[in-house]
């Protein structure tokens, strides 16, 4: 490289970087997935603190992993899900930066301290958690919706009127529930009695996808596999919609927040972990995501309608969402093939 | 025997059929653009169903700082690597096409095209794992070194094909009448290479703002473009903002490749091709 390329490539880096020098006196920068950060909580934040914040997007717990895998993002706050809580640590990509010593930790429902990602909370707070289960119309289907009969075994009005997440856990998790099974199987046996069961199933299901929520809003489908917050936004477009908490069981997640390894703003990361776990900034949260966070207390701040929406938080009486780990490797294939076969 | 008489090769529009395969072509290509376009001025929230017209989700597009960052990244990356990859497109072009063939100029041109033939993906993750090697940050630069090597191919083409109509014998002339090199090459080829060079410009500027699969692996903090920030949007839901922002690409995409069209087709007029040449 001639002197003269090297100086005009770090003639534009300088460049670059002026805008975010110029405003504030800190910065930080937030990989997370698309549209899911409270605008009004980042503009506190930094009004508070004087510090500028970046938010940069991905579409996929997967993407998020092959990018800090490389260690030259410089990004200093992910929101990883519960399972890739688990593989980050294990991979070394995360600071261990005690959040239970954090002031505004006395806040965490104590439910949430001490999960399978992360016993304690050494790494990790919680963003926002919510449950996998489906929405039916009462209006087409007028039996018990709080089971998951009415998907796996579905009476005629609902046949040919099914929406499944694509998503190779959500739907083997289900029927696995549905038998009465094992999770993370690998029973020959067990599975064999999946695959027959999905092989009758499919000729009642009309299309695979994430898209539930406006499939079941526009009423393309009147039965979708859904999570819980898209649940709430189309029933607000279709009012005989009912989310269901089946008895056999259902999946909850939870993303959380982590400081990845080597962060340039480290100080910063940690301030905005301890400013998400104070009740009002949560409930910011909640409001813009329509899911449930962590944080006792932040109910008073929470739209009232969805604070006493049926979706957002398990009722009395209904079981507790299971929140699954990763399977290992031989488990991971046998699904896949299955997954393949039932597609196909 | 008819037919091999004839003197004049049949016309491929008077093939029967001709006009419905087009039209069916053309339709599955541009329908779905025209449902997007429709349905960004849409009232209602769901994007498919219709509920009267509305300006509302152009409105809060141009309110969204993060989308308004995103565009601005992509304009700023779009610039830079254009106006770089075609300085040096032209550069390779005019070696290629006018200088001495030297060994292995075969091989420098398929070299230089290589970003067209390879899958993107695999481009998109060598490149971070170099980034990664040569310990540099991620950020608006990555993106910009990233897409300057995948636009050179997309200038090059144009810029080549330019050269290859031009008659040399022009720039000999110059030569002849004293002209030095640099100012036949200032007032002789480049004037000529002008409408390959802006077309290929064009192209280049076009392929780096609708680029997602690279962008997305070597993008560093604050530096997510356009299409980035659509794609990861998608997954939370679909709303006509989504369509808005589209939209708005597709014009700016629609309008420069239409541009670059126009400027190839004035210039070519001003050279005789070759043959023509007594």
């Amino acid at each position: 490289m001639s002197r003269i390329s090297t100086a005009s490539t770090i003639a534009i880096a300088a460049f670059m970087m002026m805008p975010v020098a110029a405003h504030a006196e800190g910065s930080l920068a937030i990989f997370n997935w698309g549209d899911y950060i409270s605008e009004e909580m980042v503009k506190k934040f930094e009004a508070k603190y004087d510090v500028k914040v970046t938010v940069d997007t991905y579409d996929s717990n997967e993407t998020m992993l092959a990018k800090l895998k490389s260690g030259i993002t410089g990004y200093d706050l992910a929101v990883p899900g519960d399972y890739m809580v688990e593989i980050l640590i294990k991979e070394g990509l995360i600071e261990k930066v005690e959040p239970n010593t954090f002031e505004n930790y006395k806040n965490l429902e104590p439910q949430w301290a001490d999960v399978y990602w992360d016993q304690g909370r050494h790494y990790s707070v919680p963003w926002v958690w919510g449950t996998t289960s489906f929405t039916v119309s009462t209006k087409v289907y007028k039996g018990d919706v709080d089971t998951l009969g009415v998907m796996f075994n579905p009476p005629d009005e609902l046949k040919g009127r099914i929406n499944l997440l694509r998503d190779v856990n959500d739907v083997i998790n289900a029927a696995l529930r549905y038998l009465g099974l094992p999770r993370c199987n690998e029973n020959p046996d067990d599975l064999k009695k999946v695959q027959a069961l999905l092989t009758e199933l499919k000729p009642s299901v009309k299309s695979f996808a994430y898209e539930s929520k406006e499939l079941a809003e526009s009423g393309e489908v009147d039965l979708a596999q859904i999570w819980n917050g898209k649940a709430y936004l189309a029933r607000k477009g279709r009012a005989d919609l009912q989310y269901s908490y089946p008895k056999e069981g259902y999946t909850g997640w939870m993303d959380n927040l982590v400081v990845i390894k080597g962060a340039p703003n480290l100080e910063n990361a940690k301030l905005f972990m301890n400013f998400l776990m104070d009740p009002e900034n949560a409930a910011m949260m909640t409001n813009f995501t329509g899911y449930a966070n962590g944080v006792l207390g932040s109910e008073k701040f929470v739209d009232p309608d969805l604070a006493k929406a049926h979706e957002y938080r398990p009722p009395e009486g209904a079981p507790k969402p299971e929140f699954v780990k990763v399977c290992n490797e031989k488990v991971i294939k046998l699904y896949d093939r299955l997954w393949t076969n039932f597609l196909k | 025997m008819a037919l091999l008489a004839r003197k004049e090769p049949r016309s491929l529009i008077s093939f029967r059929g001709f006009g419905t395969v087009t039209g069916l072509c053309l339709f599955i290509l541009y329908v779905p653009m025209l449902v997007l376009v429709v349905f960004s001025f849409n009232a209602n929230r769901a994007v498919t169903v219709w509920g009267g017209f509305s300006l509302q989700w152009y409105a809060k597009a141009a309110y969204n700082g993060g989308l308004q960052n995103a565009a601005w990244n992509s304009l700023v990356v779009a610039v830079i690597a254009t106006t770089v990859a075609t300085a040096i497109a032209t550069a390779a072009a005019l070696a290629t096409g006018r200088g001495q063939r030297f060994r292995g100029s075969q091989a420098f041109y398929m070299l230089v095209n290589l970003p067209l033939m390879l899958p993107e993906i695999i481009i998109a993750v060598g490149t971070l794992s170099f980034f990664a090697l040569l310990g540099m940050k991620l950020s608006l630069l990555t993106i910009i070194i990233a897409h300057t090597v995948f636009c050179i191919p997309f200038a090059y083409l144009p810029i080549r094909s330019r050269l290859e109509t031009m008659d040399a014998r022009l720039e000999e002339a110059a030569s002849d009448l004293y002209a030095s090199p640099l100012d036949a090459y200032r007032h002789v080829t480049m004037p000529l290479l002008m409408p390959g060079i802006i077309s290929g410009a064009m192209l280049a500027f076009v392929v780096s703002l609708d680029d997602f699969i690279i962008t997305a692996m070597v993008a560093g903090a604050g530096s997510g473009t356009l299409p980035v920030y659509v794609y990861t949007q998608l997954k939370q839901g679909v709303t006509p903002e989504i369509n808005a922002i589209s939209t708005v690409l597709l014009a700016v995409s629609i309008v420069l490749v239409a541009a670059s069209y126009f400027v190839a087709k004035a210039g070519s007029k001003h050279v005789r091709p070759a043959t023509e040449q007594p």
